[in-house]
């Protein structure tokens, strides 16, 4: 089974739904989707006194983030960066307790689109029950038991040395980002055929 | 020189100490030959501690670290994991470096090449990659530097006078025009207004010159068979 580590905040994760779901449905996969926080930071301003890698991030970011809408664009995704990163902790914490992949899919696309459509407040636990209910899950919202499932969650991706989103592991294959799609589907491909 | 203006295609900008750029060399390549076109190859020399602090490893040991988290120590491990992984697919040999290499010569030898035999210049990349890349290799050598040039069958009459003066000239006036116009890393494929960092984006570079036919692809590692 593929496994896939995701933020919703992460734009790179957002990006990779689309393409991740088209592999699912060319090989009739199951997919275990999973929560995992990756650390979003504010765009950094110009500093007076930049230093060289102060500089570097700055402009890194930037980089970043005009390849993201470019390629949003072009994949026909809405994707509109909130003014400041948000946390993401109680939506990702219901995610890690959803039993099946057809629960998780209906959550998951509803949260990204929360997040990079309307900039909803996905550790709000008011807007996350409204979530819930929107895409009908089973059982209400037990916010403790969301934030442990998600430490959980995330000390475990850690130990399989996951260290950003969308994380893809495919037995002890660990791939970071979803241009490794086409040697994902190779393995798949080749452990369908053994 | 202006770092985005170029009368060729495509400008891609490489540095012979990273590992990307490494990896990247052969996917590259492969679109300038099946499309026919030449690029013009650049080098952009990495200031690694300036963002990624620093570290010195001796027999495979880190003996000195400055300024890394064990967050970016995990990441730079992935990251050399998955490169190694790439280059075994293209049959190269990746090994982590010992210490972060000041890649000034071995690059600049790269304006050498293109200005004196252009056709020669992936000749060059072969005799310097890969052999740097399984530690063979002092970059820092400007002895060492020249022996590559000549393996690639480029004269290295007056390699050294360039290499010591205008071609580390225009070396070094590139250096600092690269953050103010967006660009930070290797491989950097600078082409119409765009600039792209990462081979993951030579899919949608080939459509690009290619004519844009069919719909964009989205970003892929593009593989070489096993």
């Amino acid at each position: 089974m593929l496994s896939v580590y995701i933020d919703f905040k992460s734009a790179a994760s957002y990006l990779a739904l689309k393409p991740s779901l088209a592999l699912r449905e060319r090989h009739q996969l199951e997919i275990a989707w999973k929560p995992y926080q990756t650390q979003a930071r504010d765009l950094p301003d110009q500093l007076e006194n930049e230093s060289v890698g102060q500089r570097h991030r700055r402009v890194r970011a930037l980089s970043q983030r005009a390849t993201w809408l470019k390629y949003a664009a072009l994949q026909g995704v809405p994707l509109h960066f909130p003014e400041r990163p948000g946390v993401t902790d109680l939506a990702l914490g219901v995610l890690a307790r959803l039993k099946t992949e057809d629960e998780q899919l209906r959550y998951i696309q509803a949260a990204f689109e929360a997040y990079w459509v309307a900039h909803a407040d996905l550790n709000d636990p008011t807007f996350v029950t409204k979530l819930i209910t929107q895409v009908k899950l089973a059982g209400a919202l037990n916010e403790d038991s969301a934030r442990a499932a998600l430490t959980a969650s995330q000390a475990h991706a850690e130990d399989l040395g996951v260290v950003d989103a969308p994380a893809y592991i495919l037995a002890d294959h660990l791939f970071i980002g979803r241009e490794h799609l086409p040697w994902i589907e190779e393995l798949i491909i080749s452990d369908t055929t053994e | 020189m202006h770092v985005l203006e170029s009368s060729a295609p495509l400008i891609v900008y490489i540095d012979v100490k990273s590992p990307y750029a490494f990896i990247a060399l052969g996917p590259t390549l492969a679109p300038e030959t099946e499309l026919g076109l030449q690029f013009e190859w650049r080098p952009l020399s990495l200031d690694i501690p300036s963002y990624l602090g620093s570290a010195e490893k001796k027999q495979g040991k880190v003996v000195a670290s400055k300024g890394r988290s064990a967050r970016t120590w995990n990441a730079i491990r992935y990251a050399y994991r998955d490169a190694r992984r790439y280059a075994e697919r293209q049959g190269l040999i990746l090994k982590g470096t010992e210490k972060i290499w000041d890649s000034r010569l071995a690059n600049t030898a790269i304006h050498w090449v293109s200005k004196m035999d252009r056709p020669k210049l992936s000749a060059y990349f072969q005799a310097v990659y890969p052999a740097f890349w399984r530690r063979e290799l002092d970059i820092e050598d400007i002895g060492v530097v020249t022996q590559c040039v000549a393996h690639a069958g480029v004269t290295t009459e007056g390699l050294e006078a360039f290499l010591e003066g205008a071609g580390r000239h225009l070396h070094d006036h590139l250096q600092p025009q690269f953050h103010t116009h967006g660009l930070y890393g290797v491989p950097t494929y600078v082409f119409d207004d765009e600039i792209l960092f990462g081979r993951e984006h030579l899919p949608y570079i080939r459509w690009c010159l290619s004519g844009k036919s069919g719909p964009a692809p989205d970003i892929a590692y593009e593989l070489t068979p096993c």
